[in-house]
């Protein structure tokens, strides 16, 4: 039933992060700050070889430097294939990695462990490890990975959990078919069609905090695991399984964490530092080094995607086919479930077309391992499918915003898409309940002023604007898989105390759940203390990923909320004597005609007088739609014809959220997200030398957008209600990032004539393309 | 980075003989330099307390300590009104302001890095090294210099001079190395080029610059002709950020715009 | 080695490696505010004030320091405190591992500019890099601090 907006006092109202102020002024807790005094230091040895298999290792030297209390080499550890991503279970990914191997995949894999008391013995150590290696020739280019004669996964005891396409002995990682009705025919059919190729690049994420965790054995004996983590629960049963523990003996903590954008849905550290605690008994940590985290953790994917594209003279498209091929690295992590969003979250945005068609494979290459990254598959997609749709919307001599307005999703329309793919599995059929789209591309045509712009404006001799759009749709959630859990406890006075899985990784999810559960209990977000993702004393949520904490977490704690006010109206009408329809809660006193009581009186009775008990409600949500935010985009690019040197002067957005929970943080959100897909599109490239080296393995060699590159972000809201999300909200932490590398691209051939195909899109690349032209 | 001493040096003389005692001994700067490259040392020998922090000025000359930060650098006000503040504002395009007040005039130049925004800044003009023990030489005879040099820098000298300056750094984002970077001066009619970060270290291009000075009233056609002569001299190289064929275009683009502006 | 310096007002001594940064010094003596992002001089998560001015405290020695005032956010914790108020008002509070190198930033940027140019004011925040935000909201947060009280 929905709520209404204007009655709304704390969702879709100014709130401040309930955590904002406390970390500003420094207060300490990250993962690290919460090691222990004393923790043993582990340090990891790396492989500097693409793909080699260890013939000799000699630790020896190294356990007899005095301070070393442990060094782990592959026979010391359990020989269990496990997947790091953390998903629910059966993982969608392939088991396919071991804590340590005889085998090195990539430069950077994990050769051995050593924990020491101190830093410097710790590297000092490393250094004393011989290894000899027989080293193989590497597969570092994805499109010759395929049926290659170097196998990159050719032991045993690997596995698919059910059936993705595991194919390891041909270095496939996963694949994927589906077809709707019949695209060759409906291609026949067509006027026009298109058949365009881009290639997008493995991207960093570059958190701010690096991988960090921590452990120690309680009073208990139990192990207990400080890490940064998107994916808590998760990590637990991994553990569990991978160290042959029973999950009841282990407990995991996810403090504050410094960014993750999907770059901490995988577990790295933590199998070592669980490993240490346990065989030492002392408490341990693992930092990883920014090289660490840029060589050894993971990236996006990369990929190349064939957009095949037909459509009538009308501008009606009719027909989409779609070959992808994807890059998953050494291992697979996320392989198949990224690839299937490539179609899943990015295909639909034309739904009405009679035929599409998505496929590919993805494969292992001796490349750092690939993962999860905000968009996941949506903005590799996006970049092809969108560009693609202005080559078509040229072709037909139309405005790239009247093709799209034609074509794409409307409310209450759907797409057969939904029904077939899913997270890894089949997908869940639904009708877009919300969708302002064509709100989203109208407003945002006006803000950029489309209809004067478009295409370009010459300003001098060198000097051109060019102006471009996109559209784009994510999820929220995964329906009848990922589950969120909230329990809310009275205290004595009248406040709430909020134990929730949900994961704030600094999106804020502390702070829209606090306001959810304020809202419908009527009180304020300073009445309420949140306590989330210990694994001891939080319920059950499946983590911050597939944008599911406004969503799925949010919804749990509505579900809570409304469960403790009927609690509380039930045993206050009890209390007076009163029937429960008669009464009236405005968050703190409760009327029924001439009676009243005040929440604050009966809390301290339930306390400590008379019948005295814990008021204490526990709720699970389940999501059985998956209703996807929706964006319109423009950029206004300022290019320098001489030198293919840009600036991206304006990005407009407009989205379509639902009711946004806490308007800043989405806003934030959106921002953010806009700004890391500029990354993408403009300045980051993933860069390996004819060995598997990194190259980009710093900040300075790896170019994350600073202040001085962004310019103005003009960034609005659709005002939209989903029926089925918490005070009307859908997701909005992934839509931000999916829609810059297609929004440059289009900006750039408009400006310039030059379409890039190849991200990102650099000024040498464009420079390149009008000398091309001029010939 | 390790160490296994801190020596607080008490003069010139005192700093110079400690350098003396072991290859493994190294002058410290502002250090940040000595952490990128993580190497093993025996004794970090600190200048910090030598007074070689100061900027004075005579009416021919700017007194740069070697060890003023490049933030103390920059923000002078008679730096600042050199040569339409070109050098002060190579020196601002160099990471943040974090950074700039760490890193030191000095060591940006004894390091000799190819891409350093702070050496093209200052090659175009007439700069003199002062070293301990006694000897100086132009900034452009130390580049060329074979070898390492066994001495501290202690000063920089700028002369002033009424003249106009042009600096421009390529870049990919604000924190980023210099794709490529260009330095132009004009001081009375006498240009000087100079192109670093190639990936090469800063160069004067001399035919280049030549060429133009001898021209009293050059026309769009000089200046193109003199972009084509600085790539003909100068070298060039691909890397990982830039192809040399992006770096040759590039130079023609900036060199023409350069001496377009020290000409308004 | 022992070294000896004013940290938030308070002459410290502590006895350090030649090789310890101010950063692993500040932190192992319980100033756990300073953050290590990259640990190599490009991100400005360990932003610290040096008599006064932005320094990247991981890219000092702790024995460089003897005799300054070095200044952490717990020595501005009213500053902070409101420089939080107005990032929560456009958005900009989120994972929060850059805020305390900012809050130092901006505290120093106010006290060293009168009027700052929007210019000004990102040349002098550009070193303090932030993957969350997006970092346009820093710019009107900040815009609106410095107007406050004028």
């Amino acid at each position: 039933m929905a709520v209404d907006k204007k009655k709304m006092r704390v969702v879709n109202n100014k709130t401040h992060s309930v955590d904002g102020k406390g970390i500003m002024q420094g207060r300490s807790y990250f993962t690290d700050d919460l090691a222990d005094s004393g923790s043993l230091i582990i340090k990891i040895l790396r492989s500097p070889h693409a793909f080699a298999k260890i013939k000799n290792i000699d630790v020896s030297k190294a356990k007899a430097l005095n301070g070393v209390m442990l060094v782990l080499i592959y026979k010391d550890v359990p020989h269990i294939s496990f997947s790091r991503a953390g998903q629910g279970y059966p993982e969608p990914s392939p088991h396919d990695k071991f804590i340590l191997d005889e085998y090195v995949r990539y430069v950077g894999d994990e050769v051995a462990m050593v924990a020491a008391i101190s830093e410097e013995i710790a590297e000092d150590a490393l250094k004393l490890i011989e290894v000899e290696y027989e080293v193989y020739e590497p597969v570092l280019d994805f499109e010759n990975a395929y049926n290659n004669k170097t196998i990159i996964h050719p032991e045993d005891g690997i596995k698919e959990m059910f059936p993705i396409g595991f194919e390891p002995k041909k270095n496939v990682a996963a694949s994927y078919e589906m077809e709707v009705g019949n695209v060759e025919e409906e291609l026949k059919k067509c006027d026009v069609v298109i058949d365009e190729t881009f290639y997008s690049q493995a991207q960093a994420h570059a958190m701010l905090e690096t991988h960090s965790s921590n452990a120690r054995l309680d009073e208990h004996n139990r192990l207990v695991i400080y890490s940064s983590t998107q994916t808590p629960f998760h990590m637990r049963r991994i553990l569990a399984t991978t160290l042959e523990l029973p999950v009841s003996k282990i407990r995991v903590v996810k403090p504050r964490v410094g960014g993750g954008f999907g770059g901490k849905q995988a577990f790295h550290g933590e199998f070592f530092c669980a490993l240490t605690t346990i065989k030492t008994g002392r408490p341990s940590k693992l930092v990883y080094t920014r090289e660490e985290v840029f060589e050894s953790s993971y990236t996006r994917h990369p990929m190349r995607i064939e957009m095949k594209i037909g459509a009538m003279k009308d501008g009606t498209i009719r027909a989409i086919d779609c070959r992808s091929l994807s890059d998953t690295g050494a291992y697979g992590e996320h392989s198949l479930t990224v690839f299937m969003i490539v179609g899943s979250k990015v295909l639909p945005l034309y739904n009405k077309v009679k035929a599409v068609r998505f496929g590919g494979q993805v494969v292992y290459t001796n490349h750092v391992s690939a993962g999860a990254f905000r968009g996941y598959g949506a903005i590799q997609g996006n970049y092809a499918l969108e560009a693609a749709i202005d080559v078509l919307a040229e072709k037909l001599n139309m405005n790239p915003k009247v093709i799209r307005e034609m074509n794409s999703m409307k409310e209450k329309e759907t797409s057969p898409i939904f029904e077939i793919m899913g997270e890894g599995t089949k997908g869940t059929a639904m009708i877009m309940e919300s969708c302002k789209l064509p709100y989203c591309i109208k407003r945002g045509a006006e803000l950029i002023d489309w209809d004067n712009n478009y295409p370009r404006k010459v300003i001098n001799d060198h000097i051109v604007r060019g102006y471009g759009m996109a559209i784009a749709m994510q999820g929220s959630g995964i329906p009848f898989m990922d589950m969120g859990s909230a329990t809310i406890k009275l205290n004595d006075g009248g406040s709430y105390t909020v134990l929730v899985g949900a994961t704030d990784i600094g999106q804020g999810s502390d702070t829209i759940i606090s306001q959810i559960i304020a809202e419908e209990l009527g009180t304020t977000v300073d009445n309420i203390n949140i306590y989330s993702s210990d694994t001891d004393l939080a319920p059950f949520d499946c983590g911050a990923y597939a944008s599911s904490t406004t969503y799925i977490s949010g919804n749990a704690a509505w579900k809570a909320a409304q469960k403790m006010r009927a609690r509380l109206i039930k045993e206050a009408a009890a209390y007076l004597g009163v029937k429960e329809d008669t009464v009236e809660f405005d968050g703190k006193t409760f009327v029924s005609g001439d009676k009243e009581v005040t929440l604050n009186e009966l809390s301290i009775l339930w306390f400590y007088n008379k019948d005295q008990h814990q008021v204490e409600v526990t709720e699970s949500y389940i999501g059985h739609v998956s209703p996807p935010p929706f964006m319109a985009a423009y950029a206004e690019v300022e290019v320098d014809l001489e030198t293919g040197e840009y600036k991206v002067l304006n990005y407009v957005t407009v989205t379509d959220c639902g009711t946004t929970i806490n308007p800043m943080l989405a806003r934030g959100q959106v921002e953010g997200g806009v700004v890391q897909g500029l990354g993408m599109a403009c300045f980051e490239d993933v860069k390996y030398d004819k060995k598997g080296n990194l190259l980009s393995n710093n900040f300075l060699n790896y170019h994350i957008p600073t202040q001085k590159e962004i310019h103005k972000l003009t960034t609005e809201f659709a005002d939209s209600y989903e029926p089925t999300g918490p005070f009307g909200a859908k997701s909005v932490g992934e839509i931000g990032i999916d829609t810059p590398p297609a929004v440059i691209c289009n900006a750039i051939y408009n400006a310039t004539g030059v379409r890039i195909h190849r991200l990102p899109i650099t000024p040498e690349k464009i420079l390149k393309g009008i000398k091309e032209n001029k010939k | 980075m390790r160490a296994k001493e801190y020596y607080r040096a008490s003069s010139l003389e005192d700093a110079y003989q400690k350098l003396q005692e072991d290859a493994k001994n190294v002058l410290l700067a502002g250090g940040l330099w000595i952490k990128k490259i993580g190497q093993s040392y025996n004794t970090l020998i600190d200048l910090s307390t030598l007074g070689l922090n100061q900027i004075s000025e005579n009416k021919d000359e700017i007194i740069v300590g070697a060890m003023v930060t490049e933030r103390d650098f920059e923000n002078h006000p008679a730096i600042r009104k050199l040569f339409n503040d070109s050098i002060a504002f190579a020196v601002r395009e160099v990471m943040g302001v974090n950074f700039r007040n760490l890193a030191t005039i000095g060591g940006s130049i004894m390091g000799r890095y190819p891409f350093s925004d702070v050496i093209s800044g200052l090659l175009p003009y007439h700069v003199k090294l002062k070293f301990y023990p006694e000897q100086e030489m132009s900034l452009e005879e130390y580049l060329n210099y074979k070898g390492k040099l066994n001495a501290i820098l202690t000063e920089i000298h700028i002369k002033k001079e009424e003249g106009r300056g042009y600096f421009k750094k390529v870049k990919t984002t604000a924190l980023d190395f210099p794709t490529i970077n260009f330095a132009i001066s004009k001081i009375n009619n006498e240009y000087k080029i100079v192109v670093g970060a190639r990936p090469m270290v800063a160069t004067i291009a001399k035919g280049a610059s030549e060429y133009i000075s001898n021209i009293k009233h050059p026309t769009e056609e000089d200046f193109i002709k003199t972009t084509e002569l600085a790539v003909e001299e100068l070298s060039f190289m691909d890397n990982k950020d830039a192809s040399k064929e992006y770096r040759m275009d590039l130079t023609r683009v900036y060199i023409k715009r350069g001496l377009k502006e020290v000409n308004e | 080695m022992k070294v000896s310096f004013y940290l938030n007002e308070v002459l410290v001594t502590y006895d350090v490696a030649p090789h310890e940064y101010l950063a692993t010094t500040l932190r192992n003596h319980a100033y756990k505010s300073v953050k290590i992002g990259c640990n190599e001089s490009s991100c400005g998560s360990c932003t610290v004030l040096i008599n006064g001015k932005p320094a990247m405290s991981c890219s000092i020695l702790s024995l460089q320091v003897e005799g300054k005032r070095i200044t952490t956010v717990e020595g501005i914790q009213e500053e902070a405190a409101k420089i939080a108020e107005y990032f929560g008002d456009e958005g900009a509070d989120q994972c929060g591992f850059c805020n305390a190198g900012f809050a130092l930033v901006i505290y120093a940027l106010k006290k060293e500019y009168e009027n700052p140019t929007e210019e000004e004011i990102k040349n002098y925040i550009v070193g303090n890099l932030c993957r969350c935000s997006g970092l346009y909201s820093h710019l009107r947060a900040i815009k609106k601090y410095l107007k406050e009280g004028k």
